[in-house]
C-alpha cells in the first residue's frame, strides 16, 4: 500500500472539489445526530436508494461526511439541553451541560466543535499513515482483552460514585442489572423480561437514553422559567464572537488532551463491536484520572468535555480501518458502507489500495476534508445555537418530550419503545431528584450486556476456567493498566479529600 | 429554624434502592432454573447490588435512629407549587404515548404540544402556543415523514395528506 505525497495532495484537492456534496451532508448529519433515535446509520439506510444510484465516489463521500458530522451533532443537544443525541455522546453532558447552565453554552459548543474536528482530523491522518498496522489490532483484541476495555469504561461508575459512594454504586449496578435483561448469549434463555417479547433482545439503548436524560430533564427544567439563571441569560445575551474564540482557544490550548483522547477513540474504533459510547466513557475516565484538577470534573470543566468529544470522533476513523483493509465493518454505519461498496463491485482489502488508491485512500481523505470544512462551517454557528438555551421552558419541555419520545420509536419501530422511554423517564426523574447519577445507570445499561457477552465467550472457550482472564499477554498488560488507573484515581481522590475535606459536590 | 426542620427527608432516597432490590429479586427468580451461562453474571452483579442496598438501608436506618432524618418524600415532589403542573404534564405525556398509535404523529404531537404548553404557561399566550404547536407538529411531519420517510405512527392527518399528494 504505497502512499506518496503527490497522491495525498491530488486526492485532497480532488475531494475538496466535492464540497457541494460535503456541505449539505454535514448539515444533514448535524440534524440526524442531534435527534435521539436518528443516527448516521439509519439515515444512510433511509437514503440508500439515493446512495446506490450515485457514483461510488460521490456516494462514499456523502456517507463519510454524514457519518462524521452526525457524531458531532450528537454532542449539541447534550451540551445545550442535557440530551445526548446518541449513546456515543452520553458522557458529553457530564461537563457540557453544567457549562451551559453557567451561561457558557457558546464556549462549550466551540470547545466541542474544535475537539471533535481536530480529534477527527488527527485520527484520520494517523489512520492514513498506520492503517496496515492498526488493522492487525483487531486480530489481537479477543474476548479477554475486550473485557478489560469494558472494565475501563465501567470503572467510570466508581469515579462518579466518588461524590456519594453508595448512591453512585447503587445507580451503576442497577444499570448493570437492567442491562442484563434479555435472552442469555448462549442458550437464549429469557431473563428478567417480564414476559415481554420486545425485551428478548435486551434493553434498547435509545429509549433508555431518551428516558434517563431527555424525559427526566424535561420534567426537571420546568422548575424554572429557563434552564439558565438570570446571570447565565445575561451572559448568553451579551456574548459575541469572543465566547466562540475563547472556547476554541481553550480547546486548542489543551491540544495534548485532544490528541491523547482521540487516539483512545481511534484504537477502540478499530476493534469491531466496540463503539463510540465505550470510547467516550473510557476517555472521560482516563482524562479525569490523570487530570491535575479531577475535582472540577462534573462541574463544567472543559477537559471533561474535550475528552468524550475528541474520543467519539476518533472512533469514526477507527471503524473504517477494518472495513477498508479487512472488509470487516467496525460499526453499523461502516456495515452500510460495505453494502454500498459491494453493490458497486468494490473489492475491499489491500488490493483496493493498490488498484484503486483514489477510492481506498479517498475514503479517509473525504473524512479529513469533511473535518476541515466542518470547522469553518459549524464553529461560527456556536453563537446562534447557544441561543436555544434562552427559550422558555414552557415551550422547551413539551418539545423535548414529544420529539425525543417519538425518537425512541425510530430504531426498532415498536410502540413499546415509547412506553419504555417513558418508564426510563420516571426512573431518571426519581434518580435525579434523589441524587442518583443517571449517567452511572446508563453506563451500566450500555456496557453491561457487552461485558457479559465477552465474559461468557471467554468462559465458553476455556471450559469455564476463570484463569482465562489472565491468559493473554495483551490482556495482562491491560489488566495492569486498569489496576494502575483505578488505584491512581483512588489515591489522588484520597489525597485531595485529606487536603480539602469539604470537597464540592455537583451532580 | 427548629431541629425538626433541619432533618433531611430520606424517604425518596429509598425509592431507587427499593426498585433495584425488587427488580433484582425478580431477575433471580426468572433465572433460577436456567443454565449457568444465564446466571453467572446476574448473580455476581445482583449480589453486589443487594449488599450495596443493605449498606444504604443500614446507613439510612442509623440516620433515622439518631433522629437526623425523617422518612418524608418531600424532596421528590419539590417545589410543591409545581405539583399540579407536573402531574398535568405527566398525564399529557402518558396520553401522548397511548394515543399516538391511533391518532398518528402529527395530530397527536400538535395536541400534546398545545396542551402541555398551555399547562406549563398556566393558560397564558394561547394564540402563540397554538401557532408554535401547529408549526412544530407540521415541521415534524415534513422532516420525519415526508423527507426522511420514517415510519412514524400514521393517523387521519397522514392518510389525508397521502391521498391528497
Amino acid at each position: 500500500m504505497e502512499f506518496s505525497a503527490d497522491l495525498f495532495i491530488s486526492l485532497f484537492f480532488h475531494t475538496l472539489g466535492y464540497w457541494w456534496v460535503i456541505i449539505p451532508s454535514i448539515f444533514l448529519g448535524l440534524i440526524v445526530g442531534a435527534i435521539p433515535g436518528f443516527s448516521a446509520a439509519n439515515t444512510i439506510i433511509i437514503l440508500l436508494p439515493l446512495t446506490l444510484v450515485m457514483n461510488v465516489e460521490v456516494g462514499l463521500i456523502f456517507m463519510v461526511a454524514l457519518y462524521c458530522s452526525s457524531r458531532m451533532g450528537a454532542g449539541i443537544p447534550a451540551i445545550l439541553v442535557n440530551i445526548p443525541g446518541t449513546a456515543g455522546a452520553a458522557a458529553t453532558p457530564l461537563d457540557g451541560y453544567p457549562m451551559t447552565k453557567a451561561g457558557r453554552a457558546q464556549q462549550a459548543l466551540a470547545i466541542s466543535f474544535v475537539s471533535s474536528t481536530f480529534g477527527g482530523l488527527l485520527t484520520t491522518v494517523v489512520a492514513l499513515l498506520t492503517m496496515p498496522w492498526l488493522a492487525r489490532l483487531s486480530f489481537y483484541m479477543h474476548s479477554v482483552e475486550m473485557i478489560v476495555v469494558m472494565l475501563f469504561g465501567i470503572s467510570l461508575i466508581a469515579t462518579i460514585a466518588a461524590r456519594d459512594t453508595l448512591k453512585g454504586l447503587i445507580a451503576g449496578f442497577f444499570g448493570l442489572m437492567i442491562g442484563a435483561i434479555g435472552a442469555d448469549h448462549v442458550y437464549a434463555t429469557p431473563r428478567g423480561t417480564f414476559g415481554l417479547l420486545e425485551l428478548y433482545d435486551g434493553i434498547p439503548l435509545i429509549p433508555a437514553l431518551v428516558g434517563l436524560f431527555a424525559v427526566s430533564e424535561a420534567f426537571l427544567m420546568i422548575e424554572g422559567e429557563s434552564i439558565l439563571s438570570q446571570h447565565g441569560k445575561d451572559m448568553i445575551r451579551r456574548s459575541g464572537w469572543a465566547a466562540t474564540m475563547e472556547g476554541a482557544r481553550i480547546a486548542l490550548s489543551r491540544w495534548w488532551h485532544i490528541t491523547w483522547n482521540s487516539l483512545i477513540g481511534l484504537v477502540i474504533g478499530v476493534i469491531p463491536g466496540a463503539g463510540a459510547s465505550i470510547a467516550s466513557f473510557v476517555a472521560y475516565q482516563q482524562s479525569r484520572t490523570y487530570s491535575k484538577t479531577p475535582e472540577l470534573y462534573g462541574t463544567g470543566h472543559p477537559e471533561g468535555l474535550i475528552a468524550p468529544e475528541s474520543a467519539n470522533n476518533g472512533v469514526t476513523s477507527g471503524t473504517l480501518i477494518p472495513l477498508m483493509i479487512l472488509g470487516i465493518p467496525g460499526g453499523a454505519t461502516a456495515a452500510i458502507m460495505l453494502v454500498v461498496m459491494q453493490y458497486h463491485g468494490v473489492i475491499l482489502g489491500p488490493a483496493l489500495f493498490a488498484n484503486y488508491p483514489e477510492l481506498g485512500y479517498g475514503v479517509f481523505m473525504a473524512m479529513a476534508v469533511t473535518y476541515l470544512i466542518m470547522i469553518f462551517t459549524i464553529l461560527p454557528l456556536a453563537r446562534y445555537m447557544s441561543r436555544v438555551t434562552l427559550l422558555s421552558t414552557v415551550y422547551m419541555s413539551p418539545l423535548v418530550i414529544a420529539f425525543t419520545l417519538v425518537g425512541s420509536f425510530v430504531p426498532r419501530e415498536y410502540m413499546f419503545d415509547m412506553y419504555l422511554g417513558l418508564a426510563f423517564g420516571v426512573i431518571g426523574y426519581v434518580a435525579r431528584k434523589t441524587g442518583y447519577h443517571v449517567a452511572a445507570i446508563l453506563i451500566g445499561v450500555i456496557l453491561g450486556p457487552l461485558l457479559e457477552q465477552y465474559f461468557l465467550r471467554a468462559l465458553r472457550m476455556s471450559d469455564g476456567d476463570l484463569m482465562v482472564l489472565f491468559s493473554s499477554k495483551i490482556g495482562n498488560v491491560l489488566w495492569v493498566l486498569l489496576f494502575v488507573s483505578v488505584t491512581f484515581s483512588l489515591v489522588v481522590q484520597h489525597r485531595r479529600r485529606t487536603v480539602v475535606p469539604s470537597q464540592s459536590t455537583v451532580e | 429554624m427548629s431541629a425538626a426542620d433541619k432533618k433531611k427527608g430520606v424517604g425518596a432516597d429509598l425509592i431507587i434502592p427499593a426498585a433495584a432490590l425488587v427488580f433484582t429479586l425478580y431477575y433471580f427468580w426468572s433465572i433460577w432454573n436456567s443454565p449457568w451461562t444465564a446466571q453467572v453474571s446476574a448473580f455476581f452483579i445482583g449480589s453486589i447490588l443487594i449488599v450495596l442496598i443493605v449498606a444504604f438501608t443500614l446507613k439510612t436506618a442509623i440516620a433515622l435512629y439518631r433522629k437526623e432524618a425523617h422518612l418524608g418524600v418531600g424532596e421528590l415532589l419539590a417545589p410543591r407549587s409545581l405539583l399540579s403542573v407536573r402531574i398535568g404534564l405527566l398525564m399529557m405525556t402518558i396520553g401522548y404515548v397511548i394515543v399516538i398509535r391511533w391518532a398518528g404523529f402529527t395530530l397527536t404531537t400538535g395536541v400534546f404540544l398545545f396542551g402541555a404548553m398551555l399547562i406549563l404557561g398556566r393558560g397564558r399566550r394561547k394564540r402563540l402556543i397554538a401557532i408554535v404547536s401547529i408549526a412544530m407538529a407540521l415541521s415534524g411531519y415534513l422532516l420525519f415523514i415526508v423527507a426522511f420517510e420514517t415510519r412514524f405512527p400514521r393517523g387521519p392527518f397522514e392518510e389525508l395528506m397521502r391521498s391528497l399528494f
